[in-house]
């Protein structure tokens, strides 16, 4: 075995994948070749470091709602569900539950009086009501009224800035439920839309759990 | 594109075999089946269980973090896209790590195509991994020596080397020989060798 053919089984050397003659044959080149054991030594020693990096980075920001908004937009391509409208208000309900629920966890704690702030109070439409008859999560509006009900408790201790992206949000949701609930209407037996709608609940649940949670911002 | 000569392929080595890490999860199998359904949310507990991994890939395949996170990104939505074709026959994480490559070799080609790369070396060190993240001196050394390779001796180191799979694989994956991806691997052992003595 000459050094060329060395080389290009160093690995499978290392690997213990070498039939056992071809092994014998590289052992023997190595114990009279000093470049071809450098080479081998070197590649070891550069595999036992490399396999000690770190498996898993996380990215400076979460990549999620652009993979959501993707996501949505691929399905009005793919035509499944044909309008765009409707595609958009789930994309939106996605996005808005990621980034709203990241905003609240990483924002600072501001120093702000909260004064004369109207009643913290949402509702979804008739609509939607009656479109959750059918997806077993009968108790929404209770825990909803629950959970906003805790939030009420708690408003003094929140920022206007926190109250204000928290029921903006909270509103785009309910907009996007709405508008997935009238098309549940036109096409009852949707799965795709119920899935969406069942999606929109546990982001609006999620969503008031973590505002609830919120440190107070004094 | 550059030439390098290329070693004798290894007659005795086994079948292609995908070799990187396998994450067994128990729930992972449901989560699967339901995304495949059309979960979104099914599907995004699946991202936030990979994407350290992808991006980690990425970014080691790049070289460039904010590339790293479009490529990372680009795979979850190709995945998503080709959830229907996983048959479950290695782990979801396996199945995801080669759709995350094909994204990034598909990138490096087309760039190829679009414009000769010009970097310095060391000025798109992988800050993630130098600042960031916990790490020792060592591992930084490596990382930043990695990250200065020329891009083909790095894919090739990155995905042997690094992330476990064997030439053959390699060789499919990239559409290069598997003599070229041989000598491609000697080559970037030989240059990091002498970054991390250097």
């Amino acid at each position: 075995m000459n050094c060329f053919e060395v080389l290009g089984r160093i690995d499978g050397y290392l690997d213990d994948r070498l039939r056992p003659e071809d092994a014998e044959a590289l052992r023997d080149h190595l114990a009279k070749c000093s470049a071809c054991a450098e080479e081998a030594e070197a590649a070891r020693d550069l595999r036992r470091r490399a396999a000690r990096l770190q498996r898993s980075i996380d990215p400076s920001r979460d990549l999620w709602p652009g993979i959501a908004t993707e996501i949505a937009a691929g399905m009005v391509v793919r035509g499944r569900f044909g309008r765009r409208w409707l595609t958009a208000a789930a994309a939106v309900v996605l996005v808005a539950g990621s980034m709203v629920v990241a905003y609240l966890v990483g924002r600072g704690q501001a120093v702000t009086t909260v004064e004369n702030r109207q009643k913290i109070e949402t509702s979804p439409s008739a609509v939607v009501r009656a479109s959750f008859d059918d997806l077993g999560v009968d108790d929404y509006v209770v825990t909803r009224n629950v959970l906003l009900g805790a939030l009420e408790a708690r408003r003094e201790n929140l920022s206007p800035e926190t109250l204000d992206v928290l029921m903006e949000n909270l509103k785009v949701i309910d907009d996007a439920m709405g508008k997935i609930a009238e098309a549940l209407g036109e096409e009852p037996g949707n799965e795709f839309l119920m899935k969406q709608l069942a999606a929109a609940y546990r982001r609006q649940i999620d969503l008031l759990e973590v505002a609830v949670r919120l440190p107070a911002e004094a | 594109m550059e030439t390098i000569a290329t070693f004798p392929t290894d007659t005795a080595q086994p079948p292609v075999v995908m070799t990187a890490v396998k994450c067994s999860d128990p729930g992972e199998s449901g989560l699967v089946e339901r995304a495949a359904a059309g979960d979104v949310e099914a599907f995004e507990e699946l991202y936030r269980a990979n994407v350290g991994r992808v991006y980690a890939l990425c970014l080691r395949m790049s070289g460039d973090p904010s590339l790293a996170e479009e490529l990372a990104q680009e795979a979850f939505v190709r995945a998503w896209r080709k959830l229907g074709t996983f048959r479950g026959a290695s782990a979801f994480s396996t199945w995801l790590h080669r759709v995350t490559v094909n994204v990034v070799l598909g990138h490096q080609r087309s760039a190829t195509r679009r414009e000769a790369r010009v970097r310095a070396v060391g000025d798109d060190l992988p800050h993630d991994v130098a600042g960031r993240q916990p790490g020792t001196a060592e591992s930084i050394d490596l990382e930043r020596a990695i990250s200065s390779l020329p891009d083909g001796a790095r894919t090739v180191f990155v995905l042997h080397d690094v992330e476990g799979f064997r030439h053959r694989e390699i060789s499919r994956l990239a559409g290069i020989a598997v003599g070229t991806s041989k000598a491609q691997l000697h080559r970037a052992r030989k240059l990091l060798r002498k970054a991390l003595i250097s």
